[in-house]
């Protein structure tokens, strides 16, 4: 019996790029070992973590996500030995900067998940959303994706001096 | 505004003595080893169209030796013109480079990604107690107050390494360091300031790419910006594109690049790009003990890793 749903004000949206080799076989374990996680979470497999551009990231931001997961393998169970190491730098990098330009990193989760983790993939997940639902809808990017540098509206004095002076 | 020069009220004049010295260095090894077949060409600077202006200059005939200079308005980083996406310029044969000392930390930071080899060229490095900020007046002596913000902060005065370093260093006064307040600055915000202080910053960006022309590091053939499909950044001047612009550009910079401030020189709008390629330089010296210097180094700490790198925001 599937435990009843409970009804939330806010359902965030949680992107998470993962690993084909560990995270994702991972969470495949967790689906099919029937444990239950937050549906919110969409999942995008990549070959490696060393594959996840920090572009996707903001892409992900940008296009309405309010959460961002990356997960691999373990140190030293990358498939290509050394991507997750090589990921590992650039993320620390990648969150350096992106608390420089004011993202709240707490929207901004990694993880090592492996192929036989699928209860550690459950809990990550959960909570990671339970922090984000508590969190609120991520607005920043998406209020920068609505915005318009200007309308065409000559909305503002400047604007109409501008306009006149042609 | 941010970059501009520092309107100072108490702008002293600087000792600009070493720059005629150095002026004299440079043309006299410049005809020497164009005449004797060291090199094929000179890249430095010549004095520009309008008085108290330079352009960079290749100059190729000894005899024309003479128009090159050395002045406070020599601020372009010269190092560019040695990447390959200027092949034109390297493939007459070895070349020689006129080079400031962060122009010549740019030059390590190419050797190291295997874009130049140190056997190619011939550093003519130069004593520099400093170039004018953007927004300097053409012609105004070098002083405190518009001296180029890099500069106040500069440890490559006197550069090492290079096949002949032109001048001595007059004394210097010591100078408060605007960029690294401002980091400071920055650093006490809440994030949301932050992200306000920046989302205004970005919003003049008017995507020129100037500040991607002109670093020496930009010199992928296909930049991931210009590409549409599929598109990762957006190209046109809005908010949403442009901050992407910004942190992929810093992104891709960091562990790179040399600090020689030319982004933020060139950059139309006035945006205070060092301060993002600052926090980058921080990072990577807190997180790997790297520092862009003046040594080559073959791999940059975004091309390597040690096994017992901190992980402890990895769950
Ligand atoms: S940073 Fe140093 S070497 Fe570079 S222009 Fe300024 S004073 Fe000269
Ligand atoms: S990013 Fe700016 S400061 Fe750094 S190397 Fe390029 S032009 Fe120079
Ligand atoms: S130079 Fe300035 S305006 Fe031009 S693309 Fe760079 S940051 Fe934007």
């Amino acid at each position: 019996m599937h435990a009843e749903k409970q009804k939330h004000d806010f359902e965030p949206k949680i992107v998470a790029f993962v690993c084909t080799w560990c995270t994702y076989a991972g969470a495949d374990l967790a689906g099919t070992s029937r444990m239950q996680y937050p549906s919110n979470v969409r999942v995008l497999k990549f070959p490696c973590t060393g594959r996840i551009d920090p572009v996707f990231i903001l892409r992900a931001f940008q296009r309405g996500a309010d959460g961002v997961l990356v997960s691999g393998c373990h140190p030293g169970d990358c498939h290509y030995m050394a991507g997750n190491l090589h990921a590992r730098r650039r993320f620390a990098a990648f969150r350096g900067l992106l608390d420089f330009v004011g993202v709240d990193l707490n929207r901004l989760q990694f993880s090592w998940v492996s192929a036989a983790e699928g209860g550690k993939w459950v809990d990550v997940v959960t909570e990671l959303t339970e922090r984000i639902r508590a969190m609120g809808p991520m607005e920043e990017f998406k209020a920068l994706e609505t915005e318009e540098c200007w309308s065409g509206a000559l909305a503002t004095p400047e604007l109409q001096e501008a306009y006149k002076a042609i | 505004m941010n970059n501009t020069a520092q309107k100072l009220e108490t702008a002293t004049p600087l000792d600009t003595s070493c720059y005629a010295a150095v002026t004299d260095a440079i043309r006299k090894e410049a005809s020497r080893i164009l005449t004797d077949g060291t090199v094929t060409a000179v890249v430095g600077y010549k004095a520009g169209r309008r008085a108290g202006t330079t352009m960079p200059a290749i100059v190729t005939d000894p005899a024309k030796a003479t128009e090159l200079i050395f002045s406070p308005a020599c601020v372009n980083n010269l190092a560019l013109y040695l990447t390959k996406a200027k092949k034109d310029v390297v493939k007459k044969g070895r070349v020689a480079i006129v080079a400031k000392g962060c122009d010549m930390r740019a030059l390590a930071g190419l050797m190291g990604e295997s874009q130049l080899k140190r056997e190619e060229i011939f550093i003519i490095g130069v004593v520099c107690a400093g170039v004018k900020g953007s927004g300097a007046v053409n012609g105004e002596p070098l002083t405190t107050g518009n001296l180029a913000r890099k500069c106040r902060e500069c440890t490559v005065h006197t550069p090492e390494g290079a096949d002949l370093t032109a001048g001595t260093l007059p004394s210097l006064p010591e100078l408060t360091p605007v960029e690294a307040e401002e980091m400071a600055r920055l650093d006490a915000m809440t994030p949301a300031e932050r992200w306000a202080f920046w989302k205004e910053q970005f919003s003049r960006c008017v995507r020129c790419m100037a500040c991607r022309q002109v670093c020496p590091f930009c010199y992928c053939e296909q930049c991931l910006c210009d590409k549409n499909r599929p598109q990762a950044v957006e190209s046109t001047p809005r908010p949403a594109g442009n901050m992407a612009w910004h942190i992929v550009r810093a992104m891709h910079l960091a562990g790179r690049c040399a600090g020689c401030a030319e982004c933020e020189r060139v950059c139309p709008m006035d945006i205070p790009l060092n301060l993002l390629n600052r926090k980058m330089a921080l990072e990577m010296k807190e997180l790997y003990g790297f520092e862009a210097g003046l040594t080559p180094v073959e791999k940059g700490p975004l091309a390597e890793y040690k096994d017992n790198d901190d992980q402890s925001f990895i769950k």
